[in-house]
């Protein structure tokens, strides 16, 4: 009967070995973003599905709309964004969406970038929330009353009362007996971790720059993910002033305006003393922009802040530099300048949507 | 009820109760024997297509997984499967409430009485539970010899392309032989066969003595699945396996071609047999939650069990023989003879207007009943697949295959038909060529080693233009 069982997971690897053959095409278009919920990411594949000769509309056709097929972009591009498929008149063709856990997804990610583990520094043992009722007390409430040992203990008194009969084996409780589940807190060790990106939302930072942002953002987030229990992200923006956004402003906000670095450092160190203290927190703050500061003396004190204040705090500390037709490409030169060769910097520079794997292996491939 | 059974008592009291009201009501079936099972199991058969066992294919655990997401999500559920088998299996699930199981029972009986007496389905193999467990086998050994990859690829070509049967072949087969009412083989005899075929070396060539659907040689044909098998170059166990996968395919056709009326006659016998005396009192009204539950028809969509009750209804209101009527019908001739004005406007306008709307929410005003019944009909033909057929082999020379698709209105989706053109080339081991209309403008895909092109031409629109063959075999 359960063969249907092995048909299944033949099916399910079919399907990953389809995601790992596309995953750099993943990796450098947008295609899986907003389609990631907490646990899985819903992926469309279209082309898994046997053909078959089936009615239906063809891609360039403006003719008559009567029939109200949709098309299927088999034989074209895969379609753009959501991609969904509407309700058809005679259930044609439709995309199949095949879901795919975040880890699983981030275990492909680590094999094809051969992304090394991370070890969360410090081992802090916190006592977690949960817990289990594995404790024993002598009152309680009847809903957690124990009743093997609460039995156990009432067949112990009965038989050393002498009032046992294995004829008549009868056993009756006293309020003495009794015993309750208790919950007992477990220290596990606690990882949590929080990253903070931040881009330079001025006006010289473009549409492209930012899908480059958005789909590097995506990768790290999906990675550090797979590696920490519990992973927060900051979203902050800054032109000449910085301020925390929500993620969805965070990639669609298009301001235009001066561009003062060190208002989003500022903002980070504020949220890293404040918010999460690096004695609890693995902190991975990732910085982007087009290479272009205010001023020479503003890069300075970003300098300075980063060496002094959030370099001793965090794990890592990224700076990944999109290459966009107005930048100077400066600020890039002046990190290295400033603090090259120090161990938790890692700077990157993507020229286009190709360089993204490349630049995401030199943020996480260090594995702090 | 012979047979073995896992139904609680109570269920089989009912089972009882409702069969025999069923004959009663002059319905005639097999034995059908019922089984309990779990939601999550219900799902698999369904994914094998109401079997317990098929041939290993990932396409029909995907199926399981997209069943499966639905019943976990609580999108939807199944409530019942009934397999065309003597006897016939049904599959009761386990979470369905008295009330459901009754119904289900009494619909199970309608479909029962409904495959043993329609005509379509008389070529059909009546030991399919047997055959496809047979078939499982022989494919599994094939996988073990030669491995997985190597048999997949070639049974996800063969899957690819299984629509491409003719229909009516098995009946017009049939009534040509005017053969004596099959014997039914002593069940002692049939099992020595199985022993017999399984223990058999996958390599020999296992011939079916019982080949139910015939095959013919002459061109032009639609059973281009059975051409294949018999003329191209393929080794045994591919020859075999594309056997297999064209008598599941046969097996399968005639429940594509009579969905409403088999729905309709299960759903309107469901109806009656409860509703006249079976159900207690308390019951009726949920009874009336649920079966309006399965014929709802939400503006715009075609629920077979809606129409198809109807259908039988409004042949019953006009004086007809209903049970005459299930036995010579299928979905096309029935929905030709019976709609009328009356049925369209009441029956059809709430499907097919919501559709017509132009751009301006206005559905054009020249639409008559006529064209309603037109649009269903259109999508029940041919078992709402395009209809292509084999016409010439090599007339150029190329050992190539000439297929046309005769269109009806409705373009092909040439992206999709290219891929299963590729598919077909490799089967057959030359060029495929398909005349079509795209846009009404003649086109010919040409697939050779491996690539599509796409040509325009004119005879393409001569070749593809007007009504195929075979809509008129019964």
């Amino acid at each position: 009967m359960f063969r249907i069982e092995s048909d299944r997971a033949r099916f399910r690897e079919i399907v990953r070995g389809r995601i790992r053959e596309d995953l750099r095409r993943y990796l450098s278009t947008g295609e899986l973003i907003g389609r990631a919920g907490n646990r899985a990411v819903s992926i469309p594949l279209p082309q898994i599905e046997l053909p078959r000769f089936v009615f239906g509309e063809n891609p360039k056709g403006g003719g008559e709309k009567g029939d109200g097929e949709k098309g299927d972009p088999s034989d074209g591009e895969a379609a753009e964004g959501e991609g969904g498929n509407g309700a058809g008149d005679s259930g044609g063709s439709h995309i199949l969406e095949v879901e795919v856990d975040i880890e699983e997804l981030a275990e492909m990610l680590g094999d094809e970038l051969e992304l090394p583990n991370i070890e969360p520094r410090g081992k802090k043992e916190l006592s977690a929330d949960g817990g289990r009722y594995n404790g024993v007390r002598n009152s309680g409430p009847n809903s957690l009353r124990w009743f093997r040992r609460s039995y156990k203990n009432a067949l112990k008194r009965t038989i050393a009362s002498g009032n046992w009969d294995p004829a008549r084996p009868r056993v009756v409780p006293v309020p003495d007996d009794f015993r309750f589940r208790v919950k007992k807190s477990c220290p596990e060790p606690d990882s949590s971790a929080v990253v903070f990106h931040m881009m330079d939302v001025s006006g010289s930072m473009g549409r492209e720059q930012k899908e480059v942002v958005r789909i590097k953002a995506f990768w790290i987030d999906t990675w550090l993910r797979s590696q920490y229990k519990n992973l927060e992200v900051v979203y902050i923006v800054h032109d000449a002033v910085a301020k925390i956004v929500d993620q969805h402003t965070f990639f669609h906000l298009r301001e235009s305006g001066g561009t003062k670095i060190s208002s989003a450092y500022e903002l980070c160190l504020k949220q890293i003393q404040e918010r999460f203290r690096p004695e609890d927190w693995n902190i991975y703050p990732f910085h982007y922009s087009d290479g272009d500061n205010w001023s020479a003396r503003d890069t300075e004190l970003c300098v300075s802040m980063l060496r002094d204040e959030i370099l001793p705090r965090v794990n890592q500390f990224c700076y990944g530099q999109v290459k966009s037709a107005h930048g100077s490409g400066q600020f890039k030169k002046d990190l290295d300048a400033g603090l090259g060769g120090h161990d938790l910097l890692v700077t990157s520079l993507v020229n286009d949507r190709g360089d993204i794997p490349e630049a995401i292996r030199s943020f996480l491939g260090r594995g702090v | 009820m012979r047979l073995k059974s896992n139904l609680p008592a109570a269920l089989k009291y009912h089972a009882v109760v409702i069969e025999s009201a069923a004959r009663e009501a002059r319905l005639d079936f097999f034995d059908v024997v019922f089984e309990l099972l779990d939601a999550k199991d219900v799902n698999g058969v369904a994914a094998y297509g109401g079997f317990p066992v098929r041939f290993p294919s990932w396409r029909f655990g995907m199926e399981y997984e997209r069943l499966e997401k639905g019943r976990r999500w609580g999108l939807s559920k199944i409530y019942e499967l009934v397999i065309n088998n003597d006897p016939t299996y049904a599959y009761l699930v386990r979470s369905n409430s008295l009330l459901e199981q009754k119904l289900v029972m009494a619909h199970v009986y309608g479909h029962a009485d409904f495959f043993k007496n329609n005509l379509w389905f008389a070529p059909t193999d009546r030991h399919m539970l047997d055959t496809m467990g047979l078939h499982s086998t022989r494919v599994r050994r094939y996988i073990d010899a030669l491995g997985q990859e190597t048999v997949e690829r070639f049974t996800d070509r063969v899957l690819s392309l299984d629509s491409m049967i003719d229909p009516y072949l098995p009946l017009r087969a049939l009534s040509a032989k005017a053969a004596p009412p099959r014997k039914q083989t002593p069940m002692s005899e049939r099992a020595l066969r199985s022993l017999e075929a399984v223990s058999a070396t996958p390599f020999s060539e296992t011939d079916d003595e019982d080949d139910t659907a015939p095959r013919m040689s002459g061109l032009p044909t639609y059973d281009i699945l059975g051409f294949i098998e018999e003329h191209a170059e393929l080794d045994p166990w591919q020859r075999d396996v594309l056997r297999i996968a064209r008598r599941e395919a046969y097996y399968f056709a005639p429940q594509r071609m009579t969905k409403i009326m088999n729905e309709g006659w299960a759903s309107y016998w469901h109806s009656k047999l409860l509703t006249g005396g079976i159900l207690e009192p308390s019951e009726i009204l949920d009874f009336a939650d649920c079966h309006s539950g399965a014929t709802a028809c939400p503006p715009g969509q075609a629920n077979p069990y809606k129409i198809g009750i109807e259908l039988i209804r409004h042949a019953e209101a006009l004086g007809e023989d209903i049970f005459q009527l299930r036995r010579v019908h299928n979905d096309v001739s029935l929905v030709h003879k019976l709609v009328d004005e009356d049925f369209a406007v009441r029956f059809l306008a709430p499907v097919y207007l919501p559709r017509m709307r132009g751009r301006d929410g206005e559905v054009p005003p020249d639409v008559t009943w006529g064209d309603l019944k037109t649009k269903l009909l259109q999508e029940l033909s041919w078992g709402g697949l395009p209809q292509i057929e084999l016409v010439d082999v090599d007339s150029e020379g190329e050992g190539e295959l000439l297929l046309v698709h005769h269109h009806d209105g409705r373009d092909l989706q040439l992206g999709r038909a290219s891929e299963t053109l590729k598919n077909l080339e490799q089967l057959w081991h030359a060029p495929v060529h398909l005349l079509t209309i795209e846009e009404k403008q003649g086109r010919r895909l040409v697939c050779r080693d491996g690539e599509v092109s796409v040509l325009d031409t004119r005879e393409a629109e001569k070749a593809c233009a007007g009504e195929g063959a075979g809509e008129s075999a019964a």
